[in-house]
């Protein structure tokens, strides 16, 4: 397990059991992991090894059965539904395998809706409309959800994730969907996000191409950390706006 | 600045093109038979306003201090000129009479009727008395004259008398002592109800006096040109009358009659309810559908941390525009409809003939709705207030939503 300065995620004999019919399932099985900020770490591991049960705790969806984890300082075992829910809009960013972008509004309506949710005291049109520029989505801000490619779609989804401008950034799968070109584009994206603006991104991946641009990887299996690497460094990636300006999965 | 929840709720409204419309539709038509039926609550009351008033009750009646309770025709109001000039005075009054009444034994020959016989104005009478302003046969009373008497058809049958027949009238005066007078009939009534021919039988007021006995009069009657201003013209006739004399409305009068249109209007109001609230049920099933198909996204929503009573909101929103479409194709709708109503009316003649009476008042078997301005927030209350009770359900399922299971399942 590797030790961070500054943890913002604590979790310290994390356990998740499912109740599927009469049968009890275990997701994760004692999980100790210390994230400090501004990490780029990367969850990987089989399927069912309890890689999305564990962003869904971290990212306060859902509570662990037994063990303690602190997000921000909070306990999320002890807090209500509504707490979760205030943390989730204040400080943490979420990016889907499938984007689930509101199909009835467009790129930038998405994004708005957030800061609007969030009550943000700010521009929101122009908050919005800056961040999809900096993800290169400035030209197509106006259009509607289904008229845009899944790699534009997930980046919205970023954009959308990002606006607000989380401290914890979780990502279930993000690059599932995309061929490696767009793949690639949306974790140069991530990492640009993470140099400029702090946050942490923490993200589910199969995807070996992704797992390269992870500076942390912690491997997942039956519920139990296996692994916890440090890369050794920085991955190299090239920043925007050379990413942005190019127009890719149109 | 328009939110974006607000678009969000419009343009999820029009996802569903045919299932939007169809709940519109249905909105509108439990509107429109909601409104058609309010319409003609107001029109019956409009309608026992009308009867009850030209029955000779009026609008208003001043009437002696303890008749309420007691009802005795032989009361008399403390000062009935007094009271009659503040009735005179009174803004919006369309006609004022005063009468006296008294329990008289009619008898032509060996054949007696029990009646209450009026003594009424004669110039006044017939504007608040409308079943004797045509006659069967006959002329109806003149001021001035004396010794004259008209009545009720079933009245003359059954004493045998006829025009220009004398008929003797006795009664108990002040002293217990028997009193007569001797009346002329001049004109026989014909209402079509012998109930209410039985009602009718009137002498010059100043006739009654004397034979009673008792000085005055017994009451005043108001007709009002607007029958909505009767509990205000009750507020200003307290202030005016003589000391002692009390006022009544029309539903204080008749209350029977009141409370079987409440009756009628309740049974009308209960049938409203239930056409609203099956109306209300397709929409909410129609609302949570749309919910149950939009699951994943609310779980989105959950998750990026939209609270639960934000989310009902949002529905409700939906059910408002929902709502709003009703109303507006409701107003489309039932405007015309019961401007026909309030024109053209309802007419029951088929089924109860020319009139029907009622304890004495002789009701139009024709029913008029009621149109006025009043159609528009009642439309928009009744279709607002069904859409957003039919989405609170469709709302609390959507707020409960976790966004974990509901995103664990959609993938």
């Amino acid at each position: 397990m590797t030790q961070t300065s500054d943890p913002i995620v604590r979790a310290r004999g994390v356990t998740k059991a499912f109740v599927t019919g009469r049968q009890e399932v275990w997701a994760l099985r004692g999980v100790d992991l210390e994230v400090g900020a501004g990490e780029f770490l990367a969850l990987v591991g089989p399927s069912g090894s309890g890689k999305t049960t564990l962003l869904n705790l971290i990212g306060a969806l859902d509570v662990p059965t037994a063990g303690e984890l602190l997000v921000l300082g909070r306990p999320i075992a002890s807090l209500s539904k509504h707490e979760r829910a205030h943390l989730r809009l204040q400080s943490l960013g979420f990016v889907f395998q499938a984007y689930n972008l509101v199909p009835v509004l467009t790129a930038r309506e998405n994004v708005e809706f957030v800061l609007e949710l969030q009550g943000a005291d700010i521009d929101r049109r122009a908050r919005a409309q800056e961040v999809l520029a900096e993800l290169g989505l400035a030209d197509l801000a106006d259009r509607r959800i289904n008229e845009l490619s899944g790699g534009q779609q997930q980046r919205v989804a970023v954009a959308r994730a990002v606006a607000a401008r989380p401290a914890i950034v979780l990502a279930d799968e993000p690059t599932a969907n995309l061929d490696g070109e767009n793949a690639e584009t949306l974790m140069h994206l991530m990492r640009d996000l993470r140099d400029r603006h702090g946050m942490t991104f923490i993200f589910s991946t199969h995807d070996p191409r992704v797992v390269a641009h992870a500076v942390r990887i912690v491997t997942l299996v039956d519920g139990r950390i296996a692994r916890d690497d440090l890369t050794g460094g920085e991955p190299p990636h090239t920043i925007l706006p050379a990413v942005a300006a190019r127009t890719v999965g149109v | 600045m328009r939110m974006v929840s607000t678009k969000y709720a419009a343009r999820s409204v029009g996802r569903n093109f045919r299932r939007t419309i169809l709940s519109i539709v249905g909105i509108a038509i439990g509107c429109v038979l909601a409104l058609f039926m309010e319409s003609l609550n107001k029109g019956r009351g409009e309608l026992f306003a009308r009867a009850g008033s030209a029955s000779g009750m009026g609008h208003v009646r001043i009437v002696p201090a303890d008749w309420r309770g007691r009802r005795e025709p032989r009361l008399r109001l403390a000062d009935w000129r007094a009271d009659f000039a503040a009735a005179q005075a009174l803004p919006g009054v369309a006609s004022v009479t005063a009468r006296v009444r008294a329990q008289v034994l009619l008898a032509v020959g060996t054949h007696v009727v029990p009646v209450e016989l009026a003594g009424v104005q004669p110039d006044v009478e017939p504007r608040t008395f409308r079943y004797v302003r045509t006659l069967q046969r006959g002329r109806y009373l003149r001021a001035g004259e004396t010794g004259t008497l008209v009545a009720g058809r079933a009245i003359a049958d059954r004493l045998t008398a006829d025009l220009d027949d004398e008929i003797v009238a006795t009664t108990v005066g002040p002293g217990g002592e028997i009193q007569s007078a001797l009346f002329r009939l001049v004109g026989i009534v014909s209402t079509g109800s012998d109930d209410t021919d039985l009602a009718v039988c009137q002498v010059v007021l100043e006739d009654l006096q004397r034979l009673s006995g008792f000085p005055g009069a017994g009451e005043v009657s108001i007709v009002l040109n607007d029958y909505r201003e009767i509990d205000r013209a009750r507020a200003r006739l307290v202030q005016s009358v003589a000391h002692g004399d009390d006022v009544m409305t029309l539903s204080e009068l008749a209350p029977e009659i009141e409370g079987h249109l409440e009756q009628d209007a309740a049974m009308t109001r209960f049938v409203s309810g239930i056409i609203l609230l099956i109306v209300l049920l397709g929409v909410a099933s129609a609302q949570l559908a749309a919910v149950l198909e939009r699951r994943r996204e609310f779980a989105v929503l959950a998750a990026l941390g939209m609270s639960g009573p934000r989310m009902v909101w949002l529905i409700v929103q939906e059910a408002l525009m929902l709502g709003g479409g009703g109303a507006l194709l409701a107003v489309a709708a039932g405007l015309p409809l019961v401007w026909k109503l309030a024109h053209t009316g309802l007419d029951f003649s088929r089924y109860v003939g020319g009139t029907y009476a009622f304890q004495g008042v002789l009701f139009d078997p024709v029913i008029y709705g009621d149109f006025g301005w009043w159609i528009v927030p009642y439309i928009s209350a009744v279709a607002m207030g069904a859409t957003i009770l039919a989405s609170l359900y469709p709302a609390w399922y959507a707020a409960r939503t976790d966004p974990a299971v509901a995103l664990r399942v959609a993938q």
